[in-house]
């Protein structure tokens, strides 16, 4: 068709659905309607904002579209002003507060975890070091040979790489690095700068098979592309120390303490899930383990595509991970419309 | 696509063909990165002992020298009593506010800068000034170098060399030499004439205009360009920072992830009052040339 585009296609379908919900006010609302949907700038919610997407659309007549996102003023959107109406991935830790509230005023409804495991965070060396060393499973084993990881500008000496500067997990990786007297072990702790920064820093040392140990997190691009290890703090999550020291800023005695498993949940606005209960259903549903982001993510990486063609790719690749989420007939009907 | 479906949307190349460029060029300069990083990282070694020997010197002396060693530098440079007193009065208050070490580190990183656009800028600035074929091929690269988003170039410039010093060094300097080489360049062929006539009259080798008549006449622009080339560098050290460099940028990052606005403004107010200082020694600087050379 020669008009087929977005231009000429909004003002009509526009127009079309107007005289549609004006004839038929009552049974929309109980259909699923228009839903907009969060799209963060990061690379694993917006390969959840596509999913969420897909599904919606074809597996519940939805009108779904995406908006761009950031957790902070998407949430603060959300519980001001009901829009966007779905939050895919927020990660509680930054804004469990703010949530909390907006749960408690009827702003806002936890839809449930998208990610089974958790985010998890932590200290990571190469597969290939573990394999060349078996022993080093533990960090107290890889401190003992600062050789394995040296800083590219002090060979005499190991590096931690840290977390991006501005980061809250730079001043936790700060404190475990004194908690564990790594600097009398012979490591520096070296600045990364940005994500961006501590990628290429992997990157690199992943494609000359050099040595690497810092701070990473799952579910990331870069632990499915690279194959990592986390190495075992020695010590449990304690919550209580946490508070007092390892998560503060200026603390003067840190002890050795292990990281907290992230809380990764869909957010929606409270009118959404009222209105549309199963769409709400499916969300709550919806949770996926962190190797299969992981080894999506990989592959939105190599091809070097965004979450749309990830999305393709993952009802391609893991039926058996989504028909889990919705029942049978809402599952037909997305294989039909692969 | 249907029947002139291509006059409406642009006709582009295919998914898969775009991919696969995508997919080759960088499996491409992967390859190159495997195969010859470490042998490029090690033909930047010296450079960076410079760099560290550099920072610290610049970290290590006593304050009272550095500050001592600025106002010297800034009085033989100006002759200007209240410029120097300016000079002392910011560099005390980036060191009360806790913001010495830094500057320093930035301060390092400014001045190993500007001595490689120097040799870098001087030699190419002339070369252009002398064939005009190689001002035509240059200029456009100058203009990539100038307008091509930092970000762009310095993720494969991680990927090559790691992060840290060296790769913030050569993305601040891909940024900053431009000035230096069109200033030499313009400097030079600004030159009358007559005074070039003149001194082949006396029978001057080229080694000897150049050194003698061109380059001392050029001076008051080629200075213009080191100031171009350090306020430039200055610009960079936000960006130098996201890829490790240590310095003033660090805490202008945090500030920025972490909305701290007082942080973000102290550390901005400190490389401002770092441009300043540099500004006005080296515009002190050619302006005293001028005068020198009557050519005001």
């Amino acid at each position: 068709m020669m008009f087929n585009t977005g231009f000429w296609k909004g003002p009509l379908a526009a127009g079309a659905i107007a005289v549609i919900t004006g004839l038929t006010a009552t049974s929309a609302a109980a259909d699923c309607g228009k839903v907009t949907i969060a799209d963060m700038n990061w690379a694993s919610a917006e390969l959840a904002a596509y999913v969420d997407k897909f599904i919606l659309i074809n597996g519940y007549g939805c009108d779904a579209e995406l908006v761009p996102g950031d957790t902070m003023p998407t949430v603060t959107s959300m519980s001001e002003k009901a829009e966007p109406d779905v939050a895919p991935e927020i990660w509680m830790n930054s804004v469990r507060q703010v949530i909390n509230a907006s749960v408690k005023e009827g702003r806002l409804a936890v839809a449930g975890n998208i990610l089974t495991d958790g985010g998890v965070e932590g200290l990571w060396i190469p597969r290939y070091v573990l394999d060349a060393h078996p022993e080093l499973t533990t960090v107290q084993a890889v401190l003992k040979r600062p050789d394995l990881f040296p800083a590219s500008e002090n060979k005499s000496r190991g590096a931690v790489h840290n977390c991006p500067s501005g980061w809250n997990c730079q001043l936790i990786t700060d404190n475990l690095f004194r908690a564990y007297d790594m600097k009398k072990a012979g490591f520096d702790l070296i600045d990364t700068g940005s994500s961006a920064g501590l990628n290429g820093s992997i990157a690199k040392a992943y494609e000359r098979k050099e040595g690497w140990l810092g701070y990473y997190w799952s579910p990331t691009a870069i632990l499915g592309k690279y194959d990592m290890v986390k190495l075992d703090l020695g010590v449990d999550h304690d919550p209580k120390e946490w508070d007092r020291c390892t998560g503060q800023a200026d603390c003067f005695d840190p002890v050795p303490n292990g990281f907290a498993k992230g809380i990764v949940t869909t957010i929606t606005s409270a009118s959404f899930a009222k209105n549309s209960p199963e769409a709400f259903a499916y969300l709550s549903n919806r949770s996926w383990k962190n190797v299969v982001v992981n080894e999506m993510l990989s592959f939105m990486a190599d091809e070097q595509s965004g979450g749309e063609i990830g999305a393709e790719e993952f009802f391609k690749r893991h039926p058996e991970v989504w028909t889990k989420w919705v029942p049978d007939a809402v599952a037909a009907k997305i294989k039909a419309a692969l | 696509m249907e029947d002139g479906g291509w006059l409406l949307r642009f006709p582009e190349l295919s998914r898969d063909a775009l991919r696969a460029i995508k997919k080759s060029f960088d499996f491409g300069y992967r390859q190159f990165s495997r195969t010859y990083g470490e042998a490029i990282e090690n033909v930047f070694e010296p450079l960076l002992q410079f760099l560290i020997w550099f920072e610290d010197f610049f970290t290590e002396t006593p304050w009272m020298l550095i500050i001592l060693g600025i106002a010297t530098l800034a009085w033989l440079a100006s002759r200007s009593w209240k410029l120097v007193i300016g000079i002392v009065v910011s560099f005390m208050l980036i060191g009360v506010f806790g913001m010495w070490e830094h500057t320093m580190q930035t301060m390092a990183m400014i001045v190993v800068c500007t001595i490689l656009a120097l040799i870098i800028g001087l030699p190419i600035g002339i070369l252009m000034s002398r064939y005009d074929r190689a001002q035509s091929a240059i200029m456009p690269i100058l203009d990539v170098m100038q307008t091509m988003p930092s970000f762009v170039y310095l993720i494969p410039v991680v990927m090559l060399l790691g992060i840290g010093r060296v790769p913030g060094l050569i993305a601040v300097i891909i940024y900053a030499v431009p000035p230096m080489i069109r200033l030499t360049n313009l400097g030079i062929r600004l030159v009358d004439k007559e005074v070039l006539e003149a001194a082949d009259a006396f029978g001057a080798s080229y080694w000897q205009r150049l050194t003698g008549v061109q380059i001392p006449l050029a001076m008051p622009n080629i200075m213009a360009g080191v100031n171009q080339t350090i306020m430039m560098a200055l610009a960079m050290v936000v960006i130098a920072s996201m890829i490790g460099v240590r310095g003033l940028g660090q805490p202008v990052l945090k500030a920025v992830t972490n909305q701290y606005f007082a942080v973000g403004l102290f550390n901005g107010l400190a490389i401002v009052a770092l441009a300043i200082v540099f500004d006005r020694i080296t515009q002190a600087y050619g302006r005293r040339l001028q005068e020198h050379t009557e050519l005001r």
